[in-house]
């Protein structure tokens, strides 16, 4: 790594890069030869290129959003961004047949590990395409479909062109409509009816290369009655010059069917993260987002859930660490359009160092929504007077039925917290990183075990040399 | 920077969000119409009127330059000393109706301002001032008639350890837009706001309340009550901030919706922007329909539907005052209140 390089990023875990091995490369910037060229290289139906057009158009037509943290999403320049890089040739189901400097980066994170003790099922995507992907047997019988995006559309064309944009359509903002432009990879999911996946499944998202773009899609469907549980972890490398991450996320959950899509974005400090994460949650169905952001440069996501079924539930738990030069600009939206739905947010920030950490939420009951509950709770902590946080909560409610309640609220460490960990004997370091641990508890507690102690560990490094 | 040449602000900001700029324009909105002033007296008290004004203007809000080129004439209010209390009056009346009304408070007082009339668009641009040391409180009573269109703006500063209450009663107007700011300018000083909304047939009422924490030391409590009926829309949007420098500051923000018929709408949106650790911010906001326990607690030892009803509604709204210190501003609000709620509910 570089001077400059890890000037820019810190002291970043995950910061090592392999040659790139790259077996086709398009070259940087964006037009319609190039969308075109994707959806042909991958051998697309005539609907999914002629989408692609569309929404390439609508991207070049649409205006960069006029809030948040304009000044850096200005900086984006999209014509310096690789926006298609394969390094494999194939998608391998055995880890053994993944291209040797591929496997060494994942070896190096621990994927096959974590795939040998915990998992329903993995796929690891490096640069633009799914390079290993598996799914025990026992899932693969019962019909769950577990697949790479790319092989889900051709394999399950019908299902694909059903759900595909059926949630976040290309017209939903500027970065949806250049993920649905240029989307490659991510995952594509169907659980049948009542069958339920007690094993997580998981993705893993790597960008190796330099100035990269990776616009994964994901898809996920939980037919009437069944559970899934989905985790992602993202990371990259540490160069001086900067990477975009412009994912699109459906996730449809069925009458009575329950989703649970939980990430730890680690994404290196050099990394534009701005993602489109929506579910869509029918009569009694439940969807879940655990979010949490550690990583980036600038992250802009906003998890939301439409729930348009009677009786469904969302439930949105986030936690997002801004250290220096980073600013976490992330939330939770939730829409109630139908009776009797609930929904919960939590969501926890700590700023540190100068970082900047924004809640942005939406809350909006419809007129035909009765009998909705809803509650929302924003805590922030602010490390340092350097740093910054800022909440920006939205409730809208058009039905005099519906009982809602935000709170937030904005602190520093307490000095008695603080004074009774050392008078125990802990260093003041120590001490900070206990109270910062149980502060993002209630996230921590939702996520499997190995990757709560995986978030926990990050979040040690992250404190390290906060104090003095 | 002159009104010609300002853009039309966007909807995706908060301030424009649910009432643009072309709605609460009393025309089209490249024009500047002709105006009428509003009449402002002395009802009773220790103070009297002079003409002029000290500009304390924000020329980037597109609000207060409208106004500002729209009306010429301007009055101070000159508190004399010796009362505590000062009652003035606003009449707007014709199609078009503009006034900038000034207060230095420079001694412990009470204003509170009674706006009314009949004009069909009212522009109302108040600044004040409150003197180093000083505890004052200044209440505005919004009983235009029912039909009228009220563009309202209000720009405080507050000296140090001086102690400001701001309490306004919404009850009359078609469609309202308040941008109520204030900033401190010296250590030891505290804002107590207080506002309540009542909403009935179609009224639109919008209230944008800026509080800035610029310098160390200051304290700031907001309290935002709406009780909406009919088909009226309740929107409040806040905006705190507290400056990098702002150390010890302690800032609270809490806005209740009361929800009355199927078609009433609220939103709520209380910002939060804080630079500096050293402090304690928070906010709340709930948004529920009449609480199905103390209706029947109240019908049980009594009252009917209606009456049980009226009486909670009454309750929430008068309950938004309970934060201010100044009994003058409490009893003023409180009694207007229950006469206009006595007169819409028995209607």
């Amino acid at each position: 790594m570089s001077d400059e390089a890890r000037e820019a990023v810190g002291d970043y875990r995950f910061g090592f890069h392999d040659p790139e091995n790259a077996t086709i490369r398009f070259d940087k910037g964006l037009s319609e030869q190039v969308v075109r060229d994707i959806s042909a290289l991958k051998d697309e139906p005539e609907w999914m290129t002629e989408l692609r057009v569309k929404a390439y158009h609508h991207f070049i037509e649409r205006e960069m959003p006029d809030w948040g943290n304009c000044g850096q999403l200005n900086d984006i320049d999209f014509d310096n961004v690789t926006y298609f890089l394969r390094s494999s040739d194939a998608t391998e189901r055995d880890w053994d047949d993944v291209p040797e400097d591929i496997k060494n980066t994942f070896d190096r994170l621990g994927i096959p590990e974590a795939e040998q003790k915990w998992l329903g099922g993995v796929t690891a995507q490096y640069e633009s395409e799914a390079v290993y992907h598996s799914i025990r047997e026992d899932l693969e019988a019962q019909g769950v479909l577990f697949l790479d995006m790319d092989s889900g559309l051709k394999q399950h064309p019908d299902i694909v062109k059903q759900y595909f944009g059926s949630v976040v359509p290309h017209t939903d903002n500027k970065f949806a409509a250049l993920n649905t432009a240029v989307w490659s990879g991510g995952s594509f999911i169907y659980v049948p009816k009542g069958v339920h996946v007690e094993m997580p499944v998981q993705a893993y998202f790597r960008i190796n290369a330099k100035n990269m773009g990776q616009f994964e899609r994901t898809l996920i469907i939980a037919d009437e009655g069944s559970i899934i549980h989905y985790v992602e972890g993202c990371t990259a490398p540490t160069y001086s010059t900067d990477s975009l991450h412009s994912a699109v996320v459906e996730l449809i959950a069925m009458k009575g069917a329950k989703i649970r899509y939980s990430t730890i974005q680690n994404w290196s400090a050099n990394v534009y993260n701005l993602v489109t994460k929506r579910g869509l949650a029918h009569e009694n169905a439940t969807v879940e987002w655990v979010d949490g952001n550690i990583g980036s440069k600038l992250t802009m996501k906003y998890p939301a859930v439409l729930l348009k079924g009677e009786g469904a539930h969302a439930e949105i738990i986030s936690v997002a660490y801004a250290g220096q030069g980073q600013h976490q600009d992330a939330g939770a939206k939730v829409h109630h359009l139908a009776p009797n739905t609930t929904s919960n947010i939590l969501s926890k920030s700590i700023s540190k160092n100068g970082g900047r950490s924004s809640y942005r939420g939406m809350l909006q009951v419809t007129p035909k929504a009765h009998g909705c509950r809803s509650k929302i709770v924003c805590d922030a902590l602010m490390l340092d007077s350097d740093s910054r946080s800022d909440t920006y909560p939205t409730m809208e409610v058009g039905n005099s039925t519906a009982d809602l309640e935000h709170e937030a609220s904005v602190s520093k460490v307490s000095g008695d917290q603080l004074f009774y960990l050392m008078s125990r004997g802990f260093t003041e370091e120590e001490a900070m990183g206990l109270i910062v641990n149980g502060f993002f508890e209630p996230f921590t507690r939702e996520l499997p075990m190995e990757y709560a102690v995986e978030l926990n560990k990050l979040l040690e490094l992250e404190m390290e040399g906060s104090i003095g | 920077m002159k009104y010609a040449d300002m853009a039309v602000p966007s909807r995706a900001l908060h301030l424009w969000r649910y009432t643009p700029w072309a709605r609460i324009h009393p025309a089209s909105v490249a024009d500047v119409p002709e105006a009428s002033s509003i009449r402002f007296n002395v009802l009773d008290g220790g103070g009297h009127l002079v003409d002029g004004a000290p500009r304390i203007l924000d020329g980037n809000d597109i609000a207060r330059v409208f106004l500002s080129e729209l009306g010429t004439g301007a009055s101070t209010l000159v508190t004399d000393g010796n009362s505590s209390v000062v009652h003035l009056q606003a009449v707007a009346s014709s199609h078009v109706a503009v006034g900038h009304l000034h207060l230095a408070l420079t001694n412990d007082v009470s204003v509170v301002l009674h706006l009314s009339g009949e004009a069909d668009w009212t522009g109302l641009h108040i600044t004040g001032e409150v003197s180093p040391n000083v505890r004052a409180g200044f209440g505005m009573i919004n009983e235009l008639s029912a039909n009228g269109k009220l563009l309202h703006c209000e720009d405080w500063i507050v000296g140090r350890d001086a102690a400001l209450e701001l309490a306004e009663l919404s009850i009359g107007g078609f469609r309202c837009k308040s941008d109520v700011r204030t900033r401190f300018i010296a250590s030891g000083s505290r804002l107590t706001q207080a506002i309540s909304v009542h909403g009935n047939n179609q009224r639109h009422v919008d209230h944008h309340i800026e509080i800035h924490h610029d310098v160390p030391h200051t304290d700031s409590s907001l309290h935002v009550h709406a009780a909406c009926d009919d088909q009226s829309h309740s929107i409040t949007t806040g905006l705190l901030t507290i400056a990098e420098e702002a150390n010890h500051c302690d800032a609270g923000q809490v806005f209740k919706n009361l929800l009355l018929s199927e078609k009433a709408r609220a939103e709520a949106i209380p910002e939060l922007e804080v630079l500096a650790d050293e402090v304690a911010a928070a906010h709340g906001a709930a948004s529920a329909p009449v609480d199905r326990d103390q209706l029947h607690y109240l019908m049980s030892r009594g009252l009917d539907d209606e009456e049980a009803v009226a009486l909670l509604i009454e309750g929430f709204m008068q309950d938004g005052f309970s934060t201010l210190e100044h009994q003058v501003l409490v009893d003023e609000m409180r009694t207007r209140l229950t006469v206009h709620l006595e007169c819409e509910l028995k209607r």
